[in-house]
């Protein structure tokens, strides 16, 4: 399945891009996280969530649709 | 009324009814920096009944590139206080009540407990956990806005017993794990169009308009104009986390250093203060009617001592870390001068006449 998985705040920074199609299968969120963790290590240092079809859902959710979210919280202001 | 309202009764939505609930709520802005300030501006002329301004920061010159309600003149000065003398020269009709102190777990349910709506307009995690729980325990709405390089984030919380702040974010990250503004910079007008949304969600909350972000995070980046809105549920078990506490706590990881800093605004003359010069010997000015302990014999005088220990140096940094050694040594009571000697020295002339 293509996903199109898209970074947000530092993470893009850790990912060296704000978006990127990824070709694979996952059963759940985390099967994705994980995924990206290999990918990018550093990813693994900070808190995010992960929004699946623009709605923001736990890890253990079933991976169903094609537009990923990874957003960290912000603190400037 | 009439003139100063007149393009708010134009809009049948609005009206003098609109502007009637407008002159009624009561809005806290904690933080008056660049969120806070652009927030301010608009809600001030918007005809916010009573506002509320917190931030126990001193304007610097850093400020002037994005915290727009102040000017040259202002530096060294609160910021809460600036802000409040700018903003009733904007709307005299404004009942304005400025706390020129940070907002803590002890003092946090007393302030916000006298407002409807809290904008949130910090810079770190402590106090912005601090606003969604404080909120939750007094079902105030929050209006969150927090930005990252050119990137910003826009919710409204506890809405309508809608999500908090916590169903979205429930554990804060650890220290140094996201960067804030003044280590990594920000274009100003970043926090500037953030603020004005913050604004704009309290108009359409007090007014009834619309749809407001109640369980939409909205995302916007300015640098490609591209913008999301996702949305988020209420995580029971989160707020009923909080609600059992029945009271509000610090975050443990706290990424500022709000426990152990202090600014000469929220220092008393009267106060009696143990100083600490950290500064090496013939840095100035040397301020030695204050009879400042030296770093190095500070450990032993102060072992024992029940009042207030303030060490200081030029910039605010080298006290930040002399204080973080003494924290490790078990010695309480002891705090970080944000403020440099040179505005010590102005602020102890002041003091004394």
């Amino acid at each position: 399945m293509k996903i199109k998985v898209r970074y947000f705040g530092q993470l893009t920074e850790f990912t060296g891009k704000s978006e990127e199609i990824i070709t694979q299968d996952f059963k759940t969120l985390e099967g994705l996280k994980l995924f990206l963790f290999d990918r990018y290590p550093k990813l693994k240092e900070v808190h995010f969530k992960m929004a699946q079809d623009n709605s923001i859902e736990s890890e253990s959710s079933e991976l169903k649709g094609t537009l990923i979210d990874l957003l960290p919280p912000f603190s400037g202001g | 009324m009439e003139e100063r309202y007149q393009r708010h009764f134009q809009l049948k939505e609005v009206g003098k009814k609109g502007q009637q609930k407008l002159s009624k709520a009561k809005v806290l802005v904690v933080g008056a920096g660049g969120l806070g300030c652009p927030a301010l501006q608009y809600l001030t002329a918007a005809g916010i009944g009573t506002l509320g301004i917190m931030d126990p920061d001193v304007v610097s010159l850093s400020n002037l590139q994005r915290q727009i309600l102040y000017n040259e003149k202002d530096l060294g000065k609160n910021k809460a206080k600036c802000a409040e003398k700018y903003l009733k020269a904007l709307n005299n009709e404004i009942h304005f009540q400025s706390f020129p102190f940070a907002l803590t777990h002890e003092n946090a349910l007393n302030y916000l407990s006298q407002f409807d709506i809290i904008v949130d307009g910090t810079d770190n995690f402590y106090s912005r956990y601090l606003i969604s729980d404080a909120c939750l325990l007094l079902q105030k709405v929050m209006v969150y806005g927090a930005v990252f390089k050119y990137e910003g984030q826009v919710s409204v919380f506890h809405y309508q017993n809608g999500p908090s702040y916590r169903c979205l974010f429930p554990s804060p990250p650890e220290l140094g794990e996201i960067p804030s503004c003044s280590e990594i910079g920000v274009l100003g007008i970043v926090p500037g169009i953030i603020g004005m949304y913050q604004a704009l969600e309290v108009l359409k909350i007090v007014l009834e308009l619309g749809e407001v972000f109640n369980g939409k995070l909205y995302c916007i980046n300015l640098l490609n104009h591209q913008t999301q809105i996702l949305d988020f549920k209420k995580n029971k078990e989160e707020i009923s986390k909080i609600k059992k506490q029945d009271r509000v706590f610090p975050i443990a990881n706290k990424d500022c250093s709000l426990d152990f800093e202090v600014s000469l605004a929220q220092l008393s003359s009267e106060e009696k203060i143990i100083w600490i010069d950290v500064r090496e010997e013939g840095e100035m000015p040397r301020l030695s009617h204050l009879k400042p302990l030296t770093s190095a014999l500070a450990l032993d005088s102060i072992k024992d001592s029940e009042e207030k220990v303030i060490a200081f140096c030029q910039t605010g940094q080298r006290s930040k870390a002399f204080i973080q050694k003494l924290k490790k040594e078990g010695i309480k009571n002891c705090f970080s001068l944000k403020e440099g000697a040179e505005q010590l020295q102005i602020w102890e002339k002041k003091a004394k006449y």
